[in-house]
């Protein structure tokens, strides 16, 4: 059984196709990345998930259960991260993660005890009384990373997570998400950072215009797309010939500036099919 | 999967948002309603004859008490619901395990609550001040408790119309507040001229009020079966349209 299965999904508003066909299947327990510019139809699919969206055309499952015919069931596997907030900013913290909880069926002791736990191990246990919209941005966003942990879901959906967080917490983050993942978490990650894909993600999806343009692992990717090759003193070469051990062989009489290795990027992958960057700024 | 732990969590939420905010909530609407009662009652009521049998203040309390509660709830749930469409709060809800119906609920018992708490703590002082009779206590709580769901479930169905505060504040000012005012709070409708009289026959304001003063004092201007029929009557229907918008997803799901 997969973790999610949309089949088909189109999704029209009034004169915009934001998705036109979308097919794809997600197993359990992959790390899995939603990559594409701003418009590109991400969010109307992760909303099309988690019942904020009713497509137009087409189907999605959650564990085999069709989110339209078992909205209830479906939603109690997932745990959403948006991208925007989208919290009562007059709450304080511990109770917009306490009440969380509860809609998710957790009885009071728990949710009062996962709380503080999450806040805690995402540095804001000292704010956990600090109503929300004093927070920094950094700090906000960090707890609707924690939020969306505390029913701890089958499938965690993260839009943009990374956004306005500072290197450190954003490495840090990643630790904790590559955990989840090896305890059989199913990731669904959509991010601008192609490194943050590249670094976390098992397999990729890079969406345009609200269709998915490519889809794999992402070094598979790169090896599909992108010129790769070992470059000494300007030849140009891509696998390791006789001549180039025999080029290397006098290593001692090569400076390290003499040598580039060319491996691509996933960064390139994506200019090269969407014809763009990923921030939407032309080729 | 338990929903019914989201739906108490819900209502806990509720009863969090107003109670924390009371003193804007909860206690501004008491001293109005005591205000209406000491000026209306005891200072320009002397100068007013008896109307059905009872002093003017006894006459316009139950509809100052019912009054109390049309605006609370309505207040509370448009306000909360719009509030969280506004923060996008409503979104946590929405992605929640937790059948659209109990969601509805938890916001009508939200307004309940604080209908009842205000529509009581009204009556409350309304006792203490002056010798209400209590006709029939029964149907005091139920009228309580139709007139809270009713102005719930319209809070509920505004907060999803409305675009903005102004469109909130256009039902509040244009709809509510006058039918409320034209509803038979202060004066009894056979004190009206001939065609205002009849127009007071299609406000449902009008029933609920006079509904309610049939339950505490006894005398009513309609029939009280008819008010009885149009109370439940509106209840159902405003309840079964909020649940219904709510479950399409009307200006939540895109």
């Amino acid at each position: 059984m997969d973790a999610v299965r949309i089949t088909g999904v189109r999704k029209r508003y009034k004169r915009v196709e934001a998705l036109q066909g979308i097919d794809l299947v997600i197993p359990i327990g992959e790390f899995f990345g939603l990559l594409g510019p701003n418009g590109a139809g991400k969010t109307t699919l992760i909303k099309s998930l988690v019942g904020l969206c009713r497509p137009t055309e087409g189907s999605v499952t959650i564990f085999g259960h069709e989110t339209q015919q078992e909205p209830v069931l479906c939603k109690s596997f997932l745990g959403l991260s948006p991208q925007e907030p989208n919290v009562d900013r007059y709450f304080t913290l511990r109770k917009i993660l306490e009440f969380h909880g509860g809609y998710y069926g957790l009885e009071r002791p728990l949710r009062k005890k996962r709380a503080l736990e999450l806040l805690e191990q995402f540095g804001l246990g000292d704010k956990a009384d600090d109503e929300y919209w004093k927070l920094s941005g950094g700090m906000q966003k960090r707890a609707m990373i924690a939020r969306s942990l505390m029913t701890n879901p089958k499938i965690l959906i993260l839009d943009e997570p990374t956004a306005g967080v500072d290197v450190e917490q954003r490495h840090q983050l990643w630790g904790c998400l590559r955990n989840l993942n090896r305890d059989g978490t199913t990731i669904i990650l959509t991010t601008h950072y192609i490194d943050e894909a590249e670094e976390l993600c098992e397999r990729v999806a890079i969406i345009d215009q609200g269709k998915i343009v490519e889809m794999g692992p992402p070094q598979e990717l790169i090896a599909r797309h992108c010129e790769q090759y070992i470059e000494v003193r300007g030849k140009k070469m891509k696998k390791l010939t006789p001549e180039l051990l025999g080029a290397l062989s006098q290593a001692s009489e090569i400076s390290p500036q003499e040598i580039a290795v060319q491996r691509g990027s996933l960064e390139q992958v994506f200019i090269k099919l969407t014809g763009h960057s990923i921030d939407g700024g032309g080729s | 999967m338990n929903s019914w732990t989201g739906f108490f969590t819900l209502i806990e939420r509720e009863a969090y948002r107003f109670g924390r905010l009371a003193s804007q909530t909860i206690i501004p609407p008491v001293i109005m309603t005591t205000l209406f009662v000491l000026i209306f009652g005891y200072s320009l009521g002397e100068g007013i004859r008896q109307i059905s049998g009872f002093s003017y203040i006894h006459y316009i309390l139950p509809g100052l008490a019912g009054m109390a509660v049309i605006n609370n709830a309505y207040s509370n749930s448009s306000t909360s619901l719009f509030m969280a469409r506004m923060d996008r709060s409503i979104e946590t809800m929405i992605v929640a395990p937790i059948p659209a119906f109990k969601v509805v609920a938890a916001f009508v018992i939200g307004g309940l609550v604080r209908g009842l708490t205000v529509g009581s703590l009204t009556l409350l002082i309304a006792t203490m001040l002056t010798k209400l009779p209590f006709a029939h206590v029964g149907l005091t709580l139920l009228y309580l408790v139709a007139i809270a769901v009713i102005f719930s479930s319209l809070g509920i169905i505004s907060a999803l119309w409305a675009e903005d505060w102004d469109h909130l504040a256009v039902m509040t000012n244009f709809v509510i507040t006058p039918s409320i005012y034209l509803g038979g709070v202060f004066y009894s409708i056979h004190m009206l001229p001939g065609v205002w009289h009849r127009i007071s026959y299609f406000n449902p304001i009008f029933y609920l009020i006079d509904g309610f003063r049939f339950a505490i004092l006894g005398v009513s201007d309609v029939n009280p079966a008819c008010s009885a029929a149009v109370i439940l009557g509106v209840a159902t229907v405003t309840l079964a349209t909020a649940i219904y918008l709510f479950r399409i997803g009307y200006k939540l799901i895109v």
